[in-house]
C-alpha cells in the first residue's frame, strides 16, 4: 500500500531519481578501446596454404531483391521489452532483442534464401580441406566495420581468443569455441582457415560450424570489467545498419550506412532500404496494435488467429489503407507439443503415454479457437527436407483406444468425478507451461482427457521458472516448442542417454535407449547424407513408438499487416523468410515516401482504395 | 433471542438507510445463490427422468453415458441427451439449469469461432470467452470464489488482528512496545512481491493465496483494536470487573470486545471489498489462482485483450462495479447506524 509522502520525502525521492538517471547516462560513455594502429598483428601460419585447394564462390544464383526498390524513409516497429544489454555475448545477451544485434554482425558466408546454396558474405570464396574439418575462406577486401576500419583475418583469429575468454562470462560460447571449433588460422590478411573439432558433412561444415563471425579486435579490451563496460556499447557493425540512438526503456534506433561496403554486391544490392529503423518498446501487444492502427508502426505480425480474424478488420482494412499478407514459407518447424518426462510415474508406463496421446483432441482445438489455420505436427523434426519421416502420422483422438490402454494397465476404478484410480492413487497428471497463449488450448485438452478418465492439472509458470523446472527434469509433462534448428535434426542433446536423468541438459524426456544411442553416435560422425537420412528416419520412428512427445501444431507460414506505403518485392518474400516485412532478415521491402504522403491526404478525405489481402503458397 | 435496546436501535437506524439495507439483502441473496451455483449454471441436468427412473446428477458422482443408453462410457452430455429425448418421444425428459454450461467446458459451434456473442439461441446469455467458455457461468463461479476468499480472509484477519490488538492494548507496557515495532517491520514487507515470488516458484492454490494474504494483512486491524481496548480498559466497567476478580480473558472477551464491535462491524464491508479487489488484481496480473479456475481477474484480463468483443469486459466490469457499490453502500449504512451521534452532518 502506498503511504502518503511528505514534501521533504518527495524532494528526496526526486533527488534520488535524478542521481539514478545521471548514473544511467554515465555508463554509456565510451569504454577503453585500443587504437587499431597500436595492435600487433597475429602471426601468419607456419605451414603454407595447401596448393591444391579448389576455391568456390557463387555468382550464379538468382538475385532475390527487387531492382525497383527505393532507398529512404524510417521504418517503425516494436518489441515487447527493452534488452538488458547490447552486447552479443555474456550475461543476458540471449534476449529476444538479440536477433537485431546479431543481424548487425555478418558471418563469413550466407545462404541464398530460395535455392539454399551458399553465397558470399564477408568471404568471397571458400574451399574445403581434405579432413572434413577445415574450411578455407578468402575475406572480401572491401569488407569494412561501420567505424571505417577493414575487416581482416585478425578479427577472425581474435574471435577465438575473445569467445574463449573467461571475462565475457559466457559458458556456452567458451565451450562452443573450445569443443566445437578447434582453431582459426591466418594465412594472410585476407585468407583464413576455420577448423572444426570433429568432422562434419560438407554443407553443415560450411554453413554452420565454420561459418563464424568476426569480432572487432580494435574495439574491445578484455578485462574483468568487460561485461559492465561494454553493456551499452554497440559493437561496430559489418551489416547495412548501425545502432545510432538508444533511449533506455524507450527505443533503439538504427541508421543505414551511406557507404556500406556491400551496397553494390550481387546479393546485397537493393536490400535494407529504409534509412532509419526505429524499434519502440511497447510492453503490451494490444497497445502495440493500437499504435499500428494509428499509423505509428509500419507493420504488425498477425500469425495468431485472434489477430488475423478478430483484430485486423474494419475501416482501415476495408478502405485499403492497410494490406494483409499470408505467406507460406519452408523453414524447420519447432517441435511444439507435450514433452513427457518418461521417468515420472505413472508416465513411466508406455501404455499410459499411449493412452494420453489418444485422449487429446488437437483437431478440435485447431478447428475452434485456432480457426483451422494450424496443421498438426506429426513428428518431432519437421521441415528438414529429406530428413523428415513422412510415413509417421501423429496419434489422433480416439477415446476407445485410450480407454483400452488404461484398462490394460489396471487403471480401471473410476472415481466420483470420473477420474481413474489404481491402488488408491488418482490418474492425475500435471502439464507445466510458460506461455499464457497456451492456457485456452490446455483448458480444452483438460476436458478431452477427462473423457478418458485422466485428470490434467495445468501449471502455468513464469517462463524462467518454467525452463528451470524443465531443465531440472522436475516436470511430468511440459508444453513447449523446443528444437535446435539448423540443416538437419539434432538428436544427441535431446535423446542420448548421456543427457538423460541429469539436470541442465536438453534431454527433457529423460529418454534413454541403447539402440538409439548407437544410432545417434553413428549419425553424429556419419558424413554420407543418405545414411544420415536413413538413420534419422529410424530414430524418428523409435521416438514415435516410445510416445515421449505428443506433437501439437506447426505453422508453416507468416501472416502480417502493413500500411500501404510499405512495398514488397516480386514474390513478396523468400522460401526461408520467417517474416515478410523483415528489416534485418532478408530486408527486401521498401518504404514509398511519396505514397505515404499521398495516402495521408487520401485518408483525410476518406476515399476508399481497393483492399488487398495476399495469399502466397509458392513454398507451401 | 432478545436484542438489547442499543442493538435494536442500531438495527432500526440501519433499516432507515434504504440503499444500504436493500444492498445488504441483495448481497446476502447473491451469496446464497452463488452457494448453489451448481443448480444455476451447470452442464449436468437438474432432474433426468429415464425409463421411469429419476436421476439427480448435480450433487453426485458422474453418470456414465451408457446409463442413458448412449454409446460412450464417460460423463453424459445432458444437452445432447435432452435433444435425443425430444426426438425419441418415449416420455423421457430432463430439466437443465438456466445456464446449461459449466465454467470449464468450451463450446464449439460449426462455422463460428469463439468468442461467441451473447445469444439466446446457444444459451450463452453473456456470450463466451476466447476459449468458448460461457461467461455467465464463469462470472457466477468466479463470484463465489472471490466472495468466499474475501470472507475467509476477513475472518482470519479479524481473528488474528483482534486477538493481538486487544492483547497489546490491554497489557500495554513492554509487550505493546515490542509488538508495535514487530508489526511496523512486518507490515513494510510488500505483499504483492511476496506473492509474485511464491507464484514464480509454485502455482499458488486458493489456500496458499489465502495464507499469504492473511500473513501480511492481519496487521491493519491490530492498530484499531489496540487503540479501542486501550481506551476501554480504563473505563469504570472494566475496572469494576477487575475489582470483582474477573480474569484477563473474561475482561477482554466479555467486557472489552462487545464494546469494540462497532469498529469491527463498520470495517467489515470495506475489508470484503478489499478482499475481492485483491484477488481480482492478482488474477488479472497472472499471479492468482491457477488456470482454468473461473475468476473475475482472468475475465478482466481477457476483456482487456479483446477490447473489441465488448461483452467480455462489459460483463465483468458491470458485475464488479455492482458488487463493490453494494458493499460500499452497506458500509455507509452501517457506519451511520453505529454512529453515536444521531444527527451528524457529513461535510
Amino acid at each position: 500500500m502506498m503511504k502518503d509522502l511528505t514534501i521533504s520525502q518527495y524532494l528526496l525521492l526526486f533527488v534520488c531519481l535524478f542521481l539514478i538517471h545521471a548514473c544511467d547516462n554515465n555508463d554509456t560513455q565510451p569504454a577503453k578501446n585500443t587504437p587499431a594502429e597500436k595492435l600487433t598483428p597475429y602471426p601468419i601460419a607456419s605451414t603454407p596454404l595447401p596448393a591444391d585447394l579448389v576455391w568456390e564462390s557463387n555468382e550464379r544464383d538468382p538475385e532475390f531483391s527487387d531492382k525497383t526498390a527505393k532507398r529512404g524513409g524510417t521504418f517503425r516497429e516494436f518489441v515487447l521489452s527493452f534488452p538488458l544489454t547490447l552486447r552479443l555475448v555474456g550475461p543476458d545477451s540471449n534476449h529476444s532483442f538479440a536477433h537485431y544485434t546479431r543481424a548487425l554482425n555478418m558471418s563469413l558466408i550466407d545462404v541464398q534464401p530460395n535455392t539454399l546454396n551458399p553465397i558470399p558474405a564477408l568471404a568471397t570464396h571458400w574451399a574445403f580441406g581434405t579432413d572434413n574439418k577445415t574450411v578455407y575462406f578468402k575475406i572480401d577486401p572491401d569488407a569494412r566495420w561501420s567505424d571505417g576500419l577493414p575487416v581482416t583475418a585478425d578479427d577472425f583469429v581474435y574471435s577465438l581468443e575473445f569467445m574463449r575468454s573467461k571475462f565475457i562470462i559466457d559458458p556456452f560460447s567458451n565451450d562452443y569455441y573450445t569443443t566445437q571449433i578447434a582453431n582459426v588460422i591466418k594465412y594472410d590478411d585476407h585468407t583464413i582457415a576455420v577448423v572444426s573439432a570433429n568432422p562434419k558433412p560438407a554443407d553443415e561444415l560450411l554453413q554452420e560450424r565454420a561459418n563464424i563471425r568476426p569480432v572487432p579486435r580494435h574495439f574491445y579490451k578484455l578485462d574483468k570489467n568487460w561485461v559492465r563496460d561494454y553493456n551499452w556499447q554497440p559493437e561496430p557493425s559489418t551489416a547495412a545498419y548501425k545502432i545510432s540512438d538508444v533511449r533506455k526503456g524507450k527505443y533503439v534506433e538504427f541508421s543505414r550506412l551511406k557507404d556500406w561496403w556491400a551496397n553494390d554486391k550481387r546479393y546485397y544490392r537493393n536490400r535494407f532500404n529504409p534509412d532509419k529503423i526505429h524499434v519502440k518498446v511497447i510492453r503490451d501487444i494490444n497497445i502495440a496494435w493500437q499504435y499500428f492502427e494509428k499509423g505509428e508502426l509500419d507493420s504488425f505480425p498477425l500469425t495468431l488467429p485472434d489477430f488475423w480474424y478478430n483484430k485486423a478488420k474494419g475501416k482501415l482494412f476495408d478502405k485499403g489503407y492497410i494490406d494483409k499478407i499470408w505467406f507460406y514459407n519452408s523453414v524447420p518447424q519447432p517441435s511444439q507439443g507435450l514433452w513427457i518426462n518418461m521417468t515420472a510415474p505413472p508416465l513411466d508406463d508406455i501404455r499410459v503415454r499411449y493412452a494420453l496421446a489418444f485422449a487429446l483432441d488437437f483437431d478440435r482445438i485447431n478447428n475452434t479457437i485456432l480457426h483451422g489455420d494450424y496443421t498438426r505436427l506429426d513428428t518431432q523434426n519437421v521441415g528438414y527436407g529429406a530428413y523428415d519421416n513422412k510415413a509417421i502420422k501423429a496419434r489422433s483422438f480416439d477415446i476407445k483406444r485410450a480407454v483400452s490402454y488404461l484398462t490394460e494397465t489396471g487403471w480401471t476404478n473410476i472415481g466420483d468425478d470420473g477420474t481413474r484410480e489404481k491402488n488408491g492413487s488418482r490418474l492425475s497428471l500435471t502439464i507445466s507451461y510458460g506461455q499464457p497463449a497456451y492456457t485456452d488450448r490446455l483448458a480444452m485438452l483438460k476436458e478431452d482427457a477427462k473423457k478418458a478418465g485422466i485428470e490434467l492439472q495445468l501449471q502455468f509458470l513464469d517462463s524462467s521458472a518454467f525452463f528451470k523446472q524443465v531443465l531440472e527434469k522436475k516436470h511430468q509433462i511440459a508444453m513447449l516448442g523446443y528444437s535446435a534448428g539448423g540443416l538437419s535434426p539434432e538428436y544427441w542433446q535431446f535423446y542420448h542417454s548421456d543427457n538423460a536423468n541429469k539436470p541442465q541438459t536438453n534431454n527433457i524426456t529423460n529418454f534413454s535407449d541403447p539402440q538409439m544411442d548407437k544410432w545417434i553416435d553413428t549419425y553424429r560422425l556419419e558424413l554420407n547424407k543418405d545414411t544420415r537420412v536413413d538413420l534419422a528416419h529410424k530414430m524418428e520412428k523409435k521416438l514415435f513408438d516410445a510416445s515421449i512427445f505428443i506433437p501439437s501444431f506447426k505453422t508453416p507460414y507468416t501472416r502480417e499487416a502493413y500500411w500501404r506505403w510499405i512495398k514488397l518485392p516480386k514474390g513478396y518474400a523468400t522460401r526461408s523468410s520467417s517474416a515478410v516485412v523483415d528489416v534485418f532478415g532478408s530486408g527486401l521491402f521498401w518504404i514509398d515516401v511519396e505514397e505515404k504522403n499521398r495516402l495521408m491526404a487520401i485518408m483525410r478525405a476518406g476515399t476508399a482504395l481497393p483492399p488487398s489481402t495476399i495469399t502466397d503458397t509458392t513454398w507451401k | 433471542m432478545t436484542l438489547d435496546p442499543q442493538t435494536r436501535k442500531q438495527w432500526r437506524r440501519f433499516r432507515l438507510h434504504p440503499r444500504g439495507f436493500y444492498s445488504a439483502i441483495a448481497l446476502i441473496l447473491l451469496i446464497m445463490t452463488s452457494g448453489a451455483a451448481e443448480l444455476l449454471a451447470n452442464n449436468r441436468a437438474l432432474i433426468v427422468h429415464y425409463k421411469g427412473e429419476y436421476f439427480f446428477p448435480v450433487y453426485r458422482s458422474f453418470i456414465s453415458g451408457t446409463t442413458f443408453g448412449l454409446d460412450y462410457p464417460y460423463e453424459t452430455n445432458y444437452r445432447d441427451l435432452a435433444k435425443r429425448f425430444t426426438q425419441q418421444k418415449k416420455g423421457d425428459w430432463l430439466i437443465m439449469p438456466p445456464i446449461p454450461w459449466n465454467p470449464y467446458e468450451s463450446h464449439a459451434v460449426e462455422g463460428l469461432f469463439p468468442p461467441l456473442q451473447p445469444s439466446l439461441k446457444y444459451e450463452h446469455f453473456l456470450g463466451t470467452d476466447g476459449a468458448g467458455r460461457d461467461i455467465a457461468s464463469r462470472l457466477l463461479y468466479g463470484f463465489r470464489l472471490s466472495i468466499a476468499f474475501s470472507l475467509l480472509l476477513l475472518l482470519c484477519n479479524y481473528f488474528v488482528g483482534t486477538l493481538i490488538g486487544c492483547a497489546m492494548g490491554f497489557y500495554g507496557g513492554k509487550f505493546d512496545l515490542l509488538m508495535q515495532r514487530i508489526i511496523e517491520i512486518w507490515s513494510s514487507i510488500p505483499t504483492l512481491y511476496v506473492i509474485m515470488i511464491v507464484a514464480s516458484i509454485m502455482r499458488p492454490n486458493f489456500w496458499v493465496l489465502l495464507g499469504i494474504m492473511v500473513l501480511f494483512d492481519w496487521t491493519l486491524m491490530t492498530w484499531y483494536m489496540r487503540t479501542a481496548s486501550y481506551k476501554e480498559k480504563t473505563r469504570t466497567y472494566a475496572l469494576a470487573a477487575r475489582a470483582l476478580g474477573a480474569s484477563d480473558w473474561r475482561i477482554i472477551t466479555q467486557h472489552i470486545l462487545p464494546n469494540t464491535r462497532t469498529l469491527l462491524i463498520t470495517f467489515a464491508p470495506f475489508s470484503i471489498a478489499a478482499g475481492i479487489t485483491a484477488l481480482t488484481a492478482l488474477d488479472y496480473l497472472g499471479f492468482g489462482l491457477p488456470p482454468p479456475t473461473p475468476s473475475w481477474g482472468d475475465l478482466l484480463r481477457e476483456g482487456m485483450a479483446r477490447f473489441d468483443q465488448s461483452w467480455i469486459l462489459g460483463s465483468v466490469v458491470c458485475a464488479m462495479v455492482l458488487i463493490l457499490v453494494m458493499v460500499t453502500w452497506i458500509g455507509e449504512a452501517l457506519r451511520e447506524a453505529f454512529d453515536p451521534k444521531q444527527y451528524t452532518v457529513y461535510q
